[in-house]
Parts: structure tokens; C-alpha cells; sequence
């Protein structure tokens, strides 16, 4: 049987680090997910029959080894792009460059689109949908995969549709613009910087969304994908990634710890000089005790950590630990967003300053809450603000940690000042000062939680 | 892009050892990437390098020489290329550019490997004269060869190149006369799998074709049916910027 040839190697044009070297071609087939372009290793997997169908996917292939980045260029924006927005961004790249050379891209399909497309809105699995969408947009499978997003899910369609022509209005540029390699004033290849990574910075915000159902949800979407856009909200904190490189020291400095206390008992007399001085003869020592506690700081962009307050806390507390949290709005995990400033003796030699949002407010006290010994106190420095990961205050979210603060009996201060007062009394938040706490203090209001006067 | 990147590591591999005087070299690599052409033009001065295409056939006095009739009973002594070359302009030596050497039968390889010793070793006698002929100064030998492992060259002969240039590309010079859009194919095109291999020639062919017929008539005639729509596919992708 006569099988197709492929030419990589005649490929032309490549303006980056890309060298000329030979390609190692193995046969694939026209099913989705069957051909791929290895650039790194220089392996094209390819269908190799001589339908016109396998033409078309063999050029899609030979269009990623064209224009495509390398991996390392492709890492370096994963901090806030998810991989596959940014693979499904290139999909759409390469297909309208492949249309522009009137390849015949109504082919780039296999028959299975429309169940995928039912099936994801089925799911719920919204992320995928949108990144799919992107893989398939201008070629002959966008009609029947949306068919199917309507047969599983009908009201994505509109969102979907706000993404679609936001990304043709990326890849409106000039031929030229979008296939150049060359390098840009931020060492990534022109082409691919100015469309797939706009397209996928973009996609990365909506699939973290929470899909909009009403109108007005619908028009923030639309806003959120514009540049310059305002990440939608998320209706999720984003998870917890602990700062592993603060130096630290064991303790603070012995001085300003105390370990002994006077006492008027005891079985050794340490302070006689205090029979004659100290109205309450408290010439005995007592081994002082060590306030312990969790103190959990928001140190998002509307709360400041002071240093002094800090010391004053680890002196007081010097068993105490201190978490201090706040997460880059939109970061996937590349940012640290919680520290520990002082773990249990351990001091933490320099503080970080936080990253703007809040987001990660109710993992931080799960975490301050499943730390707890015995029945120490939770303190939470709050200005009582609770927002998602792409630093959107919402109302569930609030509610939640609300909750959290009622059964486990947090303590709330506004600042460190005030942390240190609290962790050193075994006193709860009086209600009379919920009003101080923002969003959380008028949710601990309505519910009417059992709050000492 | 460094030179490396333009011109081809194993041209300037070629390039240096040339200019550093070693006079026995051996380029191998696949077809049409410039081999010959380079051996017969590079180096060698001014004065033409004499050429020996081996074969199976290729007989010991197609290298050194022959006797052949000279008017009535008469014969004389007609010098081959290689003793011309080691004479050169002056007795001063040329070039030899010895093609396809893996393919030498035996008898011509015996002769080949006295003519490519060492100056200080090769001699040879004229057998109407009874001069005795040594290569002159200036004489090297560029072998060049199609094959992809250089266990096929014979161990002696290989013994006497101790520098062997794998060429996987053609040089730059020689695409210059291309057109702007073929000449980074043209260079790349020989990288790949023998069955994937575009030769330097298959372009000069498809270049002077396509502007008489229309690039989709010069890819059927000059890469087949089969190939054709594949090599324009290549060619439009790659330029696509």
C-alpha cells in the first residue's frame, strides 16, 4: 500500500534558537490526539494514508514544528497560564495559519466532537469546554462540538461564544505577525507572545471563573476577557503554597524572652531584695509561662504587617505560631501566598510583604485550626475582607470562614497590636466589636453566634 | 545565528583543516549535498584538480596511466590524473578528487593506495622514461563518498585520511543561485532519512521548472507524483511568515 511522505526538514524560516536537524517520523492516524510534533526531540507523529483528511492533519503537524516555541519558552508563562489554555491557544494558532494557506481545515475533525462536546457540559467540567472550544474553533468540528455543549449543557453557550470572539479578534493580525519567530524585547518568539499567550492569559482567567449564569455575570465575563480586563470572580480560594525558603533562627534573642517570674511561693528564695521592695514580697521565682497560640495575619494589600508589633508578639508569645498569608490574584501556584513567620520557637529572619489579594482565607485557617494543641488560641488579624483567588469578595466564601470562626472559636483582631492583647486573654471577640471586622463581623452578627458581651 | 549555524559545522570543519595544510581529507555524507563540488573548487589554488570517478570497473592505468597508439607502430605513454596531479603546474602538485572511493575493485584500490601515501613514501616510475615521479609539494587528495558509516571504506585507504567530514548539508555558496524562497530548503533538505532526502539537484531542477510550468507541474516532474503535493506542502508552511 502506498503510504505518504512527509518533508519536516525542508521546513523554512524559523528566526529562534531552532536548529536545522533531521526529524524522526512515525505514523499516527486522523483520530484526535493521534498526531503530535515533538519539537525538543524532533519526532513528528503523523498519519501517513493518502486522504486528503491525513494532508491536512500532517500540515497541522508540520505547521506546530514551523511556528511552535520550544518547552522552555512555553514554561516561563505557566506562573499565570494554565498549560492546556496555552496548548489549545497554539491549536488555534496554527489552525488559522493553516486556513490563511487554504489548507482545507473543515477536515481537522473526527466524528467525535459533538458527544465530547455533551458530555463536558454533562460534567460540568467548564475548563475544558472553554479550551476545547479553542482547539476546535474554525475548523469543521466547532459546529458539531457545540451542538453538543448545547445538547449538555445549554446555558455555557453564551460565555462560550464571548470567548470565541474575543480569540478571533487575537488572531485578526496580519499572516505575517502571527507565524514570526524572531524574538521579542522579552526573548519569546513575536508571534506566538503576541496571540497564543494573549489568548491563553485570557483563557486561564475564564476557566478559573465561576460561569456566569445571570446577565450581569455575563457582562463582567465579557469585560474580564478584554485586555486590561479584571479577572472574573472565581467563587474559590485558591489552595495554599507555603514559602519554603524563609531563612529562620531558633528563637528570639534570650533577653527578651523571660523564664523566671517572681513570686510570692515557691521553694527557692531568688529575689530577697524583694521582701524590702516590692509591695507584694514576691521574693520566689516561678518558672514563667510560655503563651502559646496560633496567630493567622492577612497581610493582603489592605492590612500592614508592622515589624515592632511582630517582636512585641514573639516576645510575649514566643511559643506561639505566626502565619502570615496573601495570594497574587490569578497566580497557579508559582507565588508562595502563606508563611510561617514564627513556628513554635523558630523565628523566621525576614518577613515577606504580601502579594495584594487575600485569596487563600479559608485554607489558612483549616490549616491555623488542624495546627491547634490542646485548646490554644486562634487569633486571626483581619481587617474581616474574604476574597476568591482572583481577589473578588464573595459572599460564600465569607460565609465560610464565618462558620470556621464561630465552632472554633477564633479570635479577631484588627491588627498585631491587638493580636498580642488577645492571645494573652482567654477572652473570645466581644460581640460589640464585630462590626469592626468587616464582611465576616456582619456575617458573625446575623447569625447571631454566642459572642461574650 | 553564528557562522556555525549559517555555513554548516562540517563546512567549516573543511574549511579549517584545509587551511591548517592537511593534504589528505575524506568528505562523506548523502548525495548531493556539494561533496565533489567542494573537493574540486576549494583549496586548491588556481590550478584545475584532476578527477577520478571509481567504479567496479575502474582499472589501474585509468589512475597512473596508460599506453596508447601514437601514428603508425608507435605508442606512447599517456600520464593519468592521478600521476598529473601529483605533478601539478611546475612539478609543484594539485589536486586529486577521488569519487565514490568505497566503490574501487581491487586491483584499482592497490593502485589508489600507492598514490595516496604519504609524499615521503609514494614514488612511481614512468614506464616509458623511467623517470621516477614523486607527488610534488602542494599535491592533496580529497576522497569523497555517499556512504553513511565510514566502516565501508577500506581500512588502508582510510589509514591514509586521517580526517573524515561527515557533509550532511550543502554549503551556502552553492545555493546561491536559487531562489530566495529554496535556498533554506535546499540547504536543510538533505538532513533527513535517505527516503526523505531533496538533493541540491532536485532543486536547481524544481527552481528553473516551476518558473516555466508552475511549481505544482515542477514537483511532478521532478519529485513524482507521490512526493509532490508533500514537498509544496513543506515549502508553503515554511514560508508562511
Amino acid at each position: 500500500m502506498t503510504r505518504a511522505v512527509i518533508f519536516p526538514e525542508l521546513l523554512s524560516g524559523r528566526e529562534d534558537e531552532d536548529l536545522a536537524q533531521p526529524w524522526i517520523v512515525r505514523e499516527g492516524s486522523t483520530n484526535r490526539g493521534a498526531a503530535s510534533c515533538d519539537l525538543a526531540a524532533r519526532i513528528l507523529e503523523v498519519p501517513l494514508d493518502l486522504s486528503e483528511q491525513a494532508r491536512v492533519v500532517r500540515a497541522h503537524e508540520l505547521m506546530h514544528a514551523r511556528v511552535s516555541p520550544h518547552a522552555h519558552h512555553l514554561e516561563r508563562a505557566l506562573d499565570e497560564v494554565s498549560p492546556r489554555a496555552l496548548e489549545c491557544a497554539e491549536e488555534l494558532r496554527v489552525n488559522t495559519l493553516l486556513g490563511r494557506l487554504d489548507f482545507d481545515v473543515s477536515l481537522l475533525r473526527d466524528g467525535t466532537e459533538k458527544m465530547g462536546g455533551r458530555r463536558l457540559g454533562e460534567a460540568g467540567e467548564w475548563a475544558e469546554a472553554l479550551c476545547f472550544m479553542l482547539a476546535v474553533l474554525g475548523t469543521g468540528a466547532e459546529k458539531d462540538y457545540l451542538a453538543g455543549i448545547r445538547l449538555g449543557c445549554p446555558s455555557w453557550l453564551a460565555p462560550l461564544r464571548a470567548v470565541r470572539k474575543r480569540a478571533l479578534t487575537v488572531f485578526a493580525q496580519s499572516t505575517h505577525t502571527l507565524a514570526r519567530t524572531r524574538f521579542n524585547d522579552e526573548g519569546l518568539p513575536s508571534g506566538y507572545a503576541c496571540s497564543t499567550l494573549v489568548l491563553a492569559r485570557a483563557l486561564s482567567r475564564a476557566m478559573e471563573a465561576r460561569v456566569p449564569m445571570v446577565a450581569d455575570e455575563l457582562r463582567s465575563f465579557r469585560r474580564s476577557l478584554e485586555p486590561g480586563g479584571r479577572r472574573p470572580a472565581t467563587g474559590k480560594f485558591a489552595p495554599l503554597v507555603f514559602d519554603e525558603s524563609l531563612a529562620r533562627r531558633s528563637r528570639p534573642s534570650a533577653a527578651s524572652v523571660r523564664v523566671m517570674r517572681p513570686s510570692m511561693t515557691g521553694v527557692a528564695m531568688r529575689y530577697p531584695g524583694r521582701f524590702l521592695t516590692d509591695e507584694h514580697r514576691r521574693a520566689f521565682a516561678q518558672r514563667a509561662r510560655r503563651h502559646g497560640g496560633i496567630v493567622v495575619i492577612d497581610q493582603s494589600g489592605s492590612m500592614d504587617l508592622d515589624g515592632e508589633s511582630l517582636r512585641t508578639l514573639l516576645r510575649d508569645a514566643p511559643a506561639a505560631l505566626v502565619v502570615g498569608y496573601s495570594h497574587r490574584p490569578g497566580d497557579r501556584g508559582a507565588t508562595p501566598n502563606v508563611w510561617l513567620l514564627c513556628d513554635r520557637g523558630t523565628v523566621a529572619t525576614t518577613w515577606p510583604s504580601g502579594n495584594v489579594g487575600n485569596g487563600v482565607d479559608g485554607p489558612v485557617l483549616h490549616w491555623a485550626i488542624a495546627q491547634r494543641r490542646a485548646n490554644e488560641p486562634v487569633v486571626w488579624v483581619t481587617d474581616g475582607q474574604v476574597t476568591d483567588s482572583h481577589d473578588h469578595p464573595d459572599e460564600a466564601l465569607t460565609e465560610e470562614c464565618a462558620t470556621l470562626v464561630r465552632r472554633h472559636r477564633i479570635r479577631l483582631a484588627r491588627d498585631l497590636t491587638e493580636a498580642t492583647k488577645t492571645i494573652q486573654s482567654n477572652l473570645s471577640t466581644p460581640r460589640s466589636r464585630l462590626a469592626n471586622f468587616g464582611r465576616v463581623g456582619h456575617c458573625l452578627l446575623e447569625t447571631g453566634a454566642m459572642w461574650s458581651k | 545565528m553564528d557562522a556555525d549555524e549559517i555555513v554548516g559545522p562540517c563546512w567549516r570543519d573543511f574549511a579549517d583543516v584545509l587551511a591548517a595544510g592537511v593534504s589528505r581529507v575524506l568528505l562523506y555524507g548523502p548525495p548531493g549535498t556539494g561533496k565533489t563540488f567542494a573537493a574540486l573548487h576549494h583549496g586548491c589554488g588556481s590550478l584545475p584538480a584532476e578527477r577520478l570517478v571509481c567504479t567496479e570497473d575502474l582499472t589501474s592505468g585509468e589512475i597512473t596511466g596508460t599506453w596508447m597508439p601514437a601514428g603508425a607502430a608507435r605508442f606512447e605513454w599517456r600520464e593519468g590524473p592521478a600521476i598529473r596531479a601529483w605533478r601539478g603546474a611546475d612539478g609543484l602538485g594539485s589536486r586529486l578528487v577521488l569519487d565514490e572511493v568505497d566503490r574501487a575493485s581491487g586491483d584499482a584500490l592497490a593502485t589508489l593506495l600507492a598514490m595516496t601515501d604519504s609524499t615521503a613514501s609514494a614514488r612511481w616510475r614512468n614506464p616509458e622514461t623511467l623517470e621516477w615521479v614523486r607527488p610534488g609539494p602542494e599535491f592533496s587528495v580529497v576522497m569523497t563518498s555517499n556512504i553513511d558509516d565510514l566502516d565501508d571504506v577500506p581500512r588502508p585507504l582510510r589509514d591514509r585520511f586521517p580526517v573524515a567530514i561527515r557533509v550532511d548539508r550543502p554549503h551556502p555558496a552553492a545555493v546561491a543561485s536559487l531562489s530566495g524562497d529554496l535556498r533554506e530548503p535546499a540547504l536543510a533538505g538533505s538532513l533527513g532519512p535517505e527516503q526523505r532526502r531533496v538533493s541540491l539537484r532536485c532543486f536547481y531542477a524544481f527552481d528553473q521548472l516551476r518558473h516555466h510550468h508552475g511549481a505544482s507541474r515542477a514537483a511532478q516532474l521532478v519529485f513524482g507524483s507521490e512526493a509532490a503535493q508533500s514537498v509544496l506542502d513543506a515549502l508553503a508552511i515554511g514560508a508562511v511568515a
